[in-house]
């Protein structure tokens, strides 16, 4: 009894020791991360950062390429966001035991993690040259292409959560609402995204997050632009776009305000991942 | 069982009739699949009316997918199917023909588990009624409340109408549920065990409601509580493998049951 107690013991101390570990291994990179950004962009991180733009180079800020940031996320967003939740609803209230269901979810899957430089080229050829074409060269680059190809990376990680989400809705509450003679229609719209709007929503952000960070798909897309502009129609500054230019540049100066950059645009990440925790928390309902 | 078997306990349709009120559902040959598997043999019923009708019988006896007939709620789910005949105001409700709509507003559901849907108090109860009728805010006002008071629920919620029906308390929830389901209107009320998930004070409340409600409704109730049958039902039917074993004004099954499996289950030799 005795011997068999303390074996208990040491195992649950060594599985929770090392599960410690691997938390600390986490969080510690986390830390570094955000400690190295901040510590070696302090020098650019300042008012100018947010207020002048990167036309003035090394003596310049990133106001346009925070701008346009937020431009082309939230049209990737507000692109995303509809048909992702509309896809999602479906699969899960409408195809939930169909072979056709199945298999729209599994190629969701494998579009979930498809390599983001592949949406970049793919909206190059759907958006960038057909435009090209058709303006004769007035419209190239945009911060519409860079918010489609951005949409493409989101749209697979809102339907993956509204399926989900909708599915952890307890099927006693549909038979409730149908119980009373409420169409299928009424059910989904009015009692069953709003039961699962906390976990959508979720989604949405964390989806908001990832796109954020997106280089790749906006070098071919929205391109980049040293001036301010709030046309999407023309080309587009981004912060990973502008992080990546000036980190492959020599000047000192230049890597400050990459690192500048790479801390705000982390901060940003950080700050909407804590957002979207927060509602998930709040807004908790226990159907058990 | 064999057949034989069965059909020897349960000679004929005629003998599970009761005749203490008009007949609200009458059931004939009712069969029930579960892709393919049958989990109802040849139910034949007379619910009568303004009656409390309990339904017992051990886990997995085919209680349950009775009263899901009833509404015609199991056809949300695939491979799920019904033959037979249930005869509700001289129609079958089992006909393709019959309108889910017209018979979901004729016969209300409360389920095990409190299920409020996420929003106020107050339009958890609304929320059916606006589908089924266009009232004005003072009607609707009017019948929610209504609804609520024959739930005995009004006093405690009056003050709160405007506040999410999940902060409720599980016995507070499960009376929403029943006025959400009376505040249709509806001529028959099915309870699948209503109170298995509720405290004993809070079954009680429930209990005296069933009592209140019959009144009004013909209410089909499911319960694994023997004790409850006994206490709020008028009649008692005892299911066993898909059969219905014997149906009988409650006091006679609990008392002097006809049947030998109805006295091993009630006397807690098996179940």
């Amino acid at each position: 009894m005795g011997a068999l107690y303390l074996r208990r013991r040491i195992t649950n101390w060594l599985a929770l020791g090392l599960s410690m570990l691997a938390t600390l291994i986490g969080l510690g990179f986390l830390g570094w991360i955000l400690w190295d950004t901040l510590m070696r962009g302090i020098s650019a991180l300042n008012l100018r950062l947010f207020s002048t733009i990167t036309a003035y180079g090394n003596e310049g800020g990133l106001a346009n390429a925070m701008v346009g940031s937020l431009i082309i996320d939230l049209l990737g967003i507000a692109i995303a966001t509809p048909i992702g939740v509309l896809a999602g609803t479906w699969l899960a209230e409408y195809a939930h035991h169909t072979k056709l269901g199945e298999t729209i979810r599994f190629f969701n899957d494998i579009l979930l993690s498809a390599p983001s430089i592949v949406m970049g080229l793919f909206v190059y050829t759907i958006i960038v040259l057909p435009s090209t074409a058709l303006t004769h060269g007035n419209t190239t680059f945009s911060g519409f292409a860079g918010g489609v190809a951005l949409a493409l990376i989101a749209l697979p990680v809102i339907v993956r959560t509204t399926d989900e989400m909708l599915r952890l809705v307890p099927s006693t509450l549909r038979e409730a609402a149908l119980s009373l003679g409420v169409p299928q229609w009424k059910l989904t719209t009015q009692i069953l995204i709003r039961a699962a709007r906390s976990g959508i929503v979720t989604g949405v952000l964390l989806a908001l997050a990832r796109i954020s960070g997106e280089t790749a798909p906006l070098l071919f897309t929205a391109f980049g632009n040293n001036f301010m502009t709030l046309n999407p129609m023309e080309k587009m500054a981004s912060l990973p776009q502008i992080i990546y230019q000036y980190a492959n540049d020599p000047g000192d100066k230049m890597h400050a305000l990459a690192w500048a950059g790479a801390f705000v645009l982390t901060m940003f990440v950080l700050l909407l991942s804590l957002a979207s925790r927060l509602i998930l928390s709040r807004n908790k309902v226990s159907h058990d | 069982m064999t057949e034989r078997a069965v059909a020897a306990l349960n000679p004929q349709p005629a003998d599970t009739s009761v005749a203490i009120a008009p007949t609200k559902l009458k059931v004939r040959d009712l069969y029930f699949y579960y892709n393919g598997f049958q989990a109802l043999n040849g139910i034949s019923m007379d619910i009568p009316e303004k009656k409390v009708t309990a339904i017992i019988g051990p886990s997995g006896c085919g209680k349950s997918t009775l009263l899901r007939i009833f509404n015609r709620i199991y056809a949300i789910y695939p491979k799920q199917e019904a033959k037979g005949e249930i005869v509700l105001d001289g129609e079958n409700i089992l006909d393709p023909g019959y309108s889910m709509n017209r018979l979901r507003g004729k016969i209300g559901m409360v389920f095990q588990k409190p299920v409020p849907f996420p929003m106020p108090i107050f339009e958890n109860v609304a929320y059916g009624i606006r589908h089924h009728e266009k009232l004005s805010r003072p009607d609707m006002a009017i019948r929610v409340e209504q609804a609520l008071r024959s739930a005995a629920l009004w006093d405690e919620v009056k003050d709160k109408l405007k506040q999410n029906a999940l902060g409720l308390s599980g016995g507070q929830q499960q009376r929403l549920c029943i006025a959400r389901a009376i505040a249709l209107k509806p001529e028959v009320l099915l309870l699948d065990e209503p109170t298995s998930a509720l405290d004993p004070i809070a079954t009680s409340r429930i209990e005296q409601l069933v009592a209140e409600l019959t009144s009004e409704y013909t209410i089909v109730m499911v319960t694994h509580n023997m004790q409850q049958a006994a206490r709020c039902s008028d009649l008692t039917a005892f299911m066993y493998l898909g059969e219905l074993i014997e149906f009988d004004e409650t006091e006679k099954i609990f008392t002097s049951p006809s049947k030998k499996q109805t006295e091993d289950y009630i006397t807690g030799r098996f179940g």
